[in-house]
């Protein structure tokens, strides 16, 4: 739901005269920025036309045309589309101006886009490498790039197809000679650069008062029990009080994007799964979603279908808040009872799931215009009664034994306070933007699928805290219960596919982007394609990651036990903040 | 006579006499095998507790707990054990490796030696010191060392942070331990544990509610217990000053710390709930024994109870709330409790009247404690700022 008709006449145009042009290629929207003029652009599009939330930054490779192309959506924190912009750079020396000053929640997006895409931007003020280590040569989602173990270009791979003899690339290639460094890098005298630069630019720090004491940089992950995975914050500490973090990520890094764009645009669907593996569902939703904007009207979605989108997203909600609270938890160092009573709950839903999809975790049930299977027998009574009667009990139990306690309100409130301007600036999603006061979700802001039939509110706290980050989950989880006794009681009977499944498909050419409101929050996927079997950019703007810029802003000044919490009440999976 | 144990210690020196042995040499091996089987006994009883807490942990979890391992998982720890046992103790590089492995040592013989002065019954006991209370006090902090060395020698800075933690809280939480521990020795002047439990006619948790409420909490600090944990906080600092230690290394901790908990148990019974005595103990002191277990058993299940309920507390305020809130309210009941005790020594009320009054300046001083932290609570501004409301972000309707 863009302004895609009124890009000719849009005011921008007329408020740039020079330097800004409507993107006319088939199937695209928005506008292309010149390059000199895009800081300027991006000021006035956030302080003039009200687009204050940065959602996505990322580039495309346009190797035919010799391009790079970096582009971005903004949204208005007040609801409706987005509004696109994009900067076209020469694939030689592809340059851009950073907009880190503009949109703080850039930073990481354009770390990103550096390291996988060497696009270097101009006044960022920390560029290096976000995901990749210093010793890995090249920028991989380059077209041109090729991995160690490269077949082909595109999948299915001739040598895997049944019928031909299998070989794999791997036995031709010995390991240990796959491996490039970039030009002047020996491994054997590599001293982790970025390291040291971490520490000595973490050394700086001093203090005013007369307190001799010395501070320590602490290293919190990638081996730690309460990073969530292989997650590291590197620390540095005044006695327990942390003066200064810094996030570092990449340990689970597999290039999802580039696997992704080999993939065609079936097999991606199972392969989101693995990015936040707490809820798939949601995953293939927003995917699938990008994927029938491009499709069009060549596409419909059945009713029925629509209904059970809806149920399984809104228990892939619950699912994960739940498993979100249980984790706080246990980071606030509650030894696992929480987190056990959450747990029993979650098992109940992920059995729905088993029986509608075949697996608990990895679900791929969405398809391109509805879902894979129908319920089977039961399943529907099934999910009745957890929804009308045991949910709301159990959700009001969780509430009772832990919302008053009194420890747990000594240690989340007032802690890790995120104000509305910092956590619109940083492009925070989800929960922790709601929880600063901001009530901002897609399923409202910017409806997709058939939220716009259901009666419910959205939850918003307003102190920002990490108290108020857990309290907003219990809302939601409330909130989400609502939809689905609606969902249920209205569900009606007929197809769940539009058409017979199809292995393979067109898409025709053009670029989408299809966003939905993720447990975590605003799950995009950037979507272009060239109008053959596998997509030509696949981008996921991954909430996890994105509202890590956030975090040490977040922890500065509080106890090392706050960072703990607050990372915790921040929820990220490391399988989407890693790609 | 129904002593057992008095019959099998002189059995014992007279066979030893018998041998030819002098008299001073047969009371130092006496005591010798009296305070291995004492270690023995206390070692395996950890045995025991470590099947009890996990069996406690699961049930409190909604789950069985362990039950694969023998009937009803009874084998759980002898596996555990095994394990433990057959892991490789590894020494960091950079470690001060004396005092390293020093550590547990000391960790654990801290914990061992409170057991010296712990009254089993009327007669059975390590040693009948005189000052008991103090000997208590003084070897507990004993294991503070011995964290501190631990963390230090590691060369870890995890551990470091452990040990920073741990004599920054065990330290402070001594006072209100020390001060809760005066009251019962008030009441029974005397600094001994036999004479403790000899005055409890009524049980000084009677009497003194508020101190054995307070030593309970004191103590579960002392040992690091949760929430009080923070000394080996295992989602912020790994798992603080023992982080490097592993094998039976880690396992002379981890017995310690089970150990710690269960002398928890032992003192609060002996202090508060009249040690060994119950209904027949004197004339069958293994019916003392059985008491003293049992009493024991319920301060170890509040202590797991708790562990397993709530979350940590931060270092800060749990300082503050030493300082601010126990310190204060445990120096009160102090001195009115001596005063009070003194007022009914001249009115010679004993017994019963006793607890009883006893029972209602604690009722008193409990109320107004109440009042004066609702009161605080209110006047109390939480450090929350509050954000104005927004609309709701909704999609335009014109399109």
């Amino acid at each position: 739901m863009t302004d895609t008709t009124l890009v000719a006449e849009h005011p921008l145009l007329e408020r740039f005269p020079e330097g800004v042009t409507p993107d006319e290629r088939k199937g695209y929207e928005g506008f292309i920025v010149a390059a000199d003029r895009l800081v300027e652009f991006a000021t006035a599009l956030r302080d003039e036309f009200g687009y204050d939330y940065l959602s996505s930054v990322t580039g495309v490779d346009y190797l035919p045309d010799g391009k790079m192309e970096v582009v971005y959506h903004a949204y208005k924190s007040t609801g409706g589309g987005a509004l696109v912009f994009k900067v076209q750079v020469p694939r030689e020396n592809p340059v851009v101006p950073s907009l880190v000053s503009v949109y703080p929640g850039a930073d990481f997006q354009e770390r990103e886009a550096w390291d996988l895409l060497g696009i270097r931007f101009e006044g960022h003020p920390n560029l290096k490498r976000i995901l990749m280590w210093e010793g890995f040569a090249g920028h991989p989602l380059r077209k041109d790039w090729k991995e160690a173990y490269f077949e082909e270009e595109k999948k299915p791979f001739g040598s895997r197809w049944p019928g031909g003899a299998v070989h794999r690339a791997e036995d031709e290639n010995p390991f240990g000679k796959n491996v490039v460094y970039p030009p002047d890098f020996d491994p054997e005298k590599w001293t982790p650069v970025g390291d040291e630069a971490l520490y000595a630019g973490l050394r700086e720090f001093k203090k005013d008062d007369d307190l001799k004491t010395e501070q320590v940089v602490v290293n919190l992950g990638p081996q730690h029990p309460s990073t969530h995975g292989v997650f590291r914050m590197v620390v540095t500490l005044d006695g327990e009080t942390v003066v200064r973090l810094e996030p570092v990520m990449g340990y689970l890094h597999r290039n999802h994007e580039k696997i992704g764009e080999r993939n065609t645009y079936l097999m991606n669907i199972p392969f989101t799964d693995r990015l936040d593996y707490l809820s798939s569902m949601s995953n293939n939703w927003g995917y699938v979603q990008a994927v029938e904007k491009l499709l069009g009207d060549k596409i419909q979605v059945p009713e029925r279908a629509e209904y059970l989108r809806v149920i399984m997203a809104e228990f892939t909600r619950i699912v994960n808040h739940i498993f979100a609270i249980g984790t706080l938890l246990n980071d606030l160092g509650a030894y696992f009872t929480p987190m056990l009573y959450a747990l029993e709950e979650r098992e109940l839903i992920l059995d729905i799931f088993e029986a509608v999809s075949g697996s608990r975790m990895m679900c791929n049930y969405f398809r391109f215009g509805g879902v894979a299977r129908d319920l089977p027998p039961g399943v529907y009574e099934k999910m009745r009664d957890l929804v009308f009667e045991r949910l709301p009990r159990k959700i009001d139990e969780l509430d009772r034994y832990l919302t008053e306690n009194e420890v747990v309100r000594a240690r989340c409130e007032g802690v890790g306070v995120l104000t509305p301007e910092e956590a619109i600036a940083f492009s925070a999603a989800g929960p922790v933007l709601r929880a600063s006061g901001v009530p901002y979700d897609v399923r409202r802001a910017d409806p997709y699928g058939i939220y716009d039939r259901f009666e419910f509110d959205v939850a918003v706290r307003y102190h920002g805290d990490v108290y108020d980050r857990y309290l907003i989950r219990l809302d939601e989880i409330r909130q989400s219960i609502r939809i689905l006794q609606q969902a249920l009681d209205q569900l009606p009977e007929g197809d769940v596919i539009f058409g017979s499944p199809k292995y393979s498909m067109r898409v025709p050419a053009g670029e989408a982007y299809g966003r939905v409101e993720g447990p975590k929050g605003e799950l995009g996927f950037y979507v272009v394609s060239d109008g053959s079997a596998n997509p030509w950019r696949y981008h996921v703007r991954a909430p996890s990651f994105i509202n890590l810029t956030a975090l040490s802003r977040m922890c500065e000044g509080d106890k090392v036990a706050d960072a703990i919490i607050i990372l915790g009440s921040i929820d990220i999976v490391l399988g989407e903040t890693d790609r | 006579m129904g002593d057992p144990f008095a019959l099998i210690s002189q059995w014992f020196t007279n066979l030893l006499l018998g041998w030819g042995l002098s008299e001073s040499a047969a009371t130092v091996i006496r005591l010798l095998v009296g305070a291995v089987i004492l270690a023995t006994i206390s070692m395996l009883t950890v045995v025991v507790l470590i099947w009890v807490e996990r069996k406690l942990a699961g049930r409190l979890q909604d789950r069985p707990g362990p039950n694969r391992a023998g009937k009803f998982g009874l084998l759980q720890p002898i596996a555990d054990m095994i394990k433990i046992f057959t892991k490789e103790i590894v020494t960091p590089a950079q470690a001060d490796k004396t005092i390293f492995h020093l550590a547990p040592v000391v960790f654990i013989a801290s914990v061992l030696l409170m057991w010296v002065v712990i009254p089993f019954t009327a007669t059975v006991m390590g040693a009948n010191l005189n000052v008991a209370v103090l000997y208590v006090v003084a070897v507990g902090a004993f294991g503070v060392v011995a964290v501190l060395m631990a963390g230090w020698s590691s060369n870890n800075k995890f551990a470091l942070l452990g040990a920073f933690r741990a004599v920054a809280q065990m330290v402070s939480y001594e006072v209100p331990m020390v001060l809760a521990l005066m009251v019962p020795v008030l009441l029974a002047r005397s600094m001994g544990l036999t004479d403790i439990v000899n005055a409890q006619s009524v049980w000084f948790i009677v009497a003194a509610p508020i101190a054995a409420v307070i030593f309970l909490i004191t103590s579960m600090a002392e040992v690091g217990r949760a929430p009080f944990d923070l000394l080996e906080a295992e989602s912020e600092i790994v798992a603080g000053y023992h982080t490097e230690y592993s094998g039976m290394e880690f396992g002379m901790f981890y017995v310690a710390e089970f150990l710690h908990v269960w002398t928890i148990g032992a003192l609060l019974g002996t202090l508060f709930l009249g040690g060994w005595r119950g209904p027949g103990a004197e004339t069958y002191p293994l019916l003392g024994i059985l008491y003293f277990y049992i009493k024991t058993f319920i301060g170890y299940f509040i202590v797991t109870w708790i562990r397993l309920s709530l979350p940590r507390i931060r270092i800060d305020q749990m300082l503050a709330f030493n300082w601010k809130f126990l310190t204060p309210l445990i120096l009160v009941v102090l001195i009115f409790t001596a005063i009070l005790d003194k007022v009914l020594e001249v009115y010679a009320v004993s017994g019963w009247g006793h607890a009883l009054s006893m029972l209602a300046l604690n009722v008193v001083i409990g109320w107004a404690t109440v009042q004066a932290l609702k009161k605080v609570e209110k006047s109390r501004q939480r450090r929350r700022p509050e954000f104005p409301p927004r609309p709701v972000a909704v999609a335009p309707k014109s399109e």
